[in-house]
This record gives structure tokens, sequence and C-alpha cells, in this order.
């Protein structure tokens, strides 16, 4: 089906700044993590905080990690990104792989993708190594400086036999045999 | 006087209603008109549209395929190899490429296609791979220009 009734923005995949090509900067700027210290829906996020947040904290320096334990509200990551952007992420009853494997998205994301429509998931700025073909990349050169009228390049692409060169053939093979007969 | 039987009346066709039009109202969102609104038209629209959508997916296999090979064709025949000589010429020689990847290279690296037009050459020359009958291309003479060293 068509994607109109989506109403998204659509666009091809960028690279915003070539990041990665030469130096790569992690785009996520400040991450914030809110539970409820005693509501079930806050588990998986409570378990996260215990086990894997440190980890997380430590591999990623670039990265701020603020906490809000907040009563009675339901979990949340809101992550904030260098080029202002922010997303905002409900952990309502993950657990806690679902809230790492979200972490780690928005850590290597390059901004909130959520309202873009991806065209393509490829992307390239050098579709071809040797050159696009053109009409000119198998012609000789020197048309270019050939002169117009010009006999050669004006005859016609394909010459068949004429009916005129098949009687000639004829007229000289009966010619031959008749000279041979003789003999 | 109360009349209490009336209120048997009202039939009551269920509480699924709105969500069971807002599935389809949410498919017709961008088309024009009472088409978007009235769900009885709506509905039209929507069964059209996914009957399309379900025969467009075979339909998009076929034109790309088609495209594919159209594009073979003008980068072999420029280099006088028939599509159908060249496509078996290449599967003889163990190259197993589709038409997708073959028509990407004629079209991005044109220099690769020449060279695989070379193999299948040698190869229909040595194993006299013929293009089928009553698909003959009329042989085209190479005049100066169209010659390349």
């Amino acid at each position: 089906m068509s994607n109109s009734h989506i109403f998204l923005k659509s666009g091809f995949i960028r690279t915003p700044s070539q990041n990665g090509v030469g130096r790569y900067v992690c785009q996520l700027q400040r991450v914030v993590l809110k539970f409820c210290k005693n509501n079930g829906s806050s588990r998986g996020m409570r378990e996260f905080v215990e086990s894997e947040l440190i980890n997380f904290a430590k591999n990623n320096p670039g990265v701020v990690v603020y906490l809000k334990p907040r009563r009675h509200r339901a979990p949340v990551i809101s992550a904030e990104f260098l080029n202002g952007d922010k997303q905002w992420v409900s952990c309502h009853n993950y657990s806690k792989q679902d809230i790492s494997k979200w972490l780690n998205l928005l850590r290597t994301q390059s901004g909130n993708t959520t309202g873009f429509r991806l065209r393509k998931l490829q992307h390239t700025d050098h579709p071809s190594i040797q050159g696009p073909w053109t009409p000119y990349t198998f012609k000789d050169p020197a048309e270019n400086l050939a002169e117009y009228p010009n006999t050669e390049l004006s005859k016609p692409k394909i010459q068949l036999k004429t009916a005129t060169d098949e009687l000639l053939e004829i007229f000289n093979s009966v010619q031959i045999s008749d000279k041979k007969g003789v003999e | 006087m109360v009349f209490t039987s009336v209120a048997n009346f009202v039939r009551s066709r269920g509480p699924d209603e709105f969500w069971r039009k807002r599935k389809i109202f949410k498919m017709a969102a961008h088309y024009i008109g009472r088409s978007r609104n009235c769900y009885s038209l709506a509905i039209r629209s929507v069964h059209r549209a996914l009957v399309f959508a379900t025969k467009g997916r075979a339909l998009k296999k076929q034109d790309l395929a088609n495209l594919w090979v159209t594009r073979i064709t003008a980068g072999c025949e420029q280099h006088d190899v028939n599509y159908h000589v060249f496509r078996e010429s290449l599967s003889r020689s163990n190259i197993m490429l589709n038409r997708k990847s073959l028509a990407d290279l004629a079209c991005w690296e044109p220099f690769t296609f020449k060279a695989l037009t070379d193999i299948a050459q040698k190869r229909a020359l040595e194993e006299g791979i013929a293009p089928p009958k009553g698909n003959k291309v009329l042989f085209v003479p190479k005049r100066g220009s169209q010659k390349k060293t």
C-alpha cells in the first residue's frame, strides 16, 4: 500500500556531518530515567538501574545519565540529542533487557527518527566507481573532431545485400560455370 | 402515559462500531472529499485500494524484472551480444549474477559490464551458443565512431 495515509515526513537515510567517516561523535547528549520505586510497571526499570546502568554510564562517558525516582508515575526514558531533538520512550512493563536495548538504540541514533519515514534503508554518496554509463562511454572520441557532412558516418547502420548485388553474384557464378563447361 | 416497550425497539449494534470504522478511516485519511469522512464511501475505496495493493505486489516484481532486462539488453547489444546468449554464456561460465545486479553493473560500472560481455562472447564462440529462433538481432557492422580501443 502507499504510504500517503501515514502522514510522516519522508526522506533518505543521511549521516549528519559525515559522523563516523572521520571521527565518531555520540549524538546522545543526556538520558533521564524516570521510574517509580514501588509500582510494578517500573520493575524492569528498577532492575536495570540496579544491574546494568552503571556499566552503561561507564561505557559512555559522553552521555549524562539522570535518575529521577517519581512516585506513582509510569517509567519513562527521556533522551536529548546534540541537535536539540527530544525523544520520549515509555517503559511501562518493560523488562531490563528491553530497556537496555532501547538505551542502545538511543545511543546509536543520530537524532529523534520516530517521525521520519525512510524511503530506502541504504544510501551512498558514490554509487559508481568507474563512472556511470553515458552515451559517450564507448564512443570513439575521434567523432568529436568529425567534420560534417561525412559520408562514412552518414551511411545507414545496417547495409544488407542489395538486389543488384545478388543478381551480379548469380551472373558471375553462372559465367564461371559456363567457362568451366566450355573448358 | 409511559410507553415502556418503546425502549425495546432501540437496536444497539454493538460497542465496537467506533473502532471498527476507525480502522477504515485511518487508511482513508488521505482521500478526497466524502470518501475520507463517510464510512459507506470510505469502505468501498479502502477495499479497492487493498485489492490494488495485493495485485500490485506481483506487478511490481514483473515491472522491475522487465526494466532490468531492458537495461541489460541495451548494455549488451552495445557490445554485440544477444541478451539470451549473454545470460546463457554467463551461467555456463559459473557467473551467477541476477538481473538486478547485471542491470546495476550496466548502469553504474560499464567497464565491468563490458568485461562480462567479453567473457560471454568468448564462451558463446567456444560452445556455439546461438540466440533463440525468431530472436535474431541483425548484425550491426561497427563504423569508425562505434569502435573505441
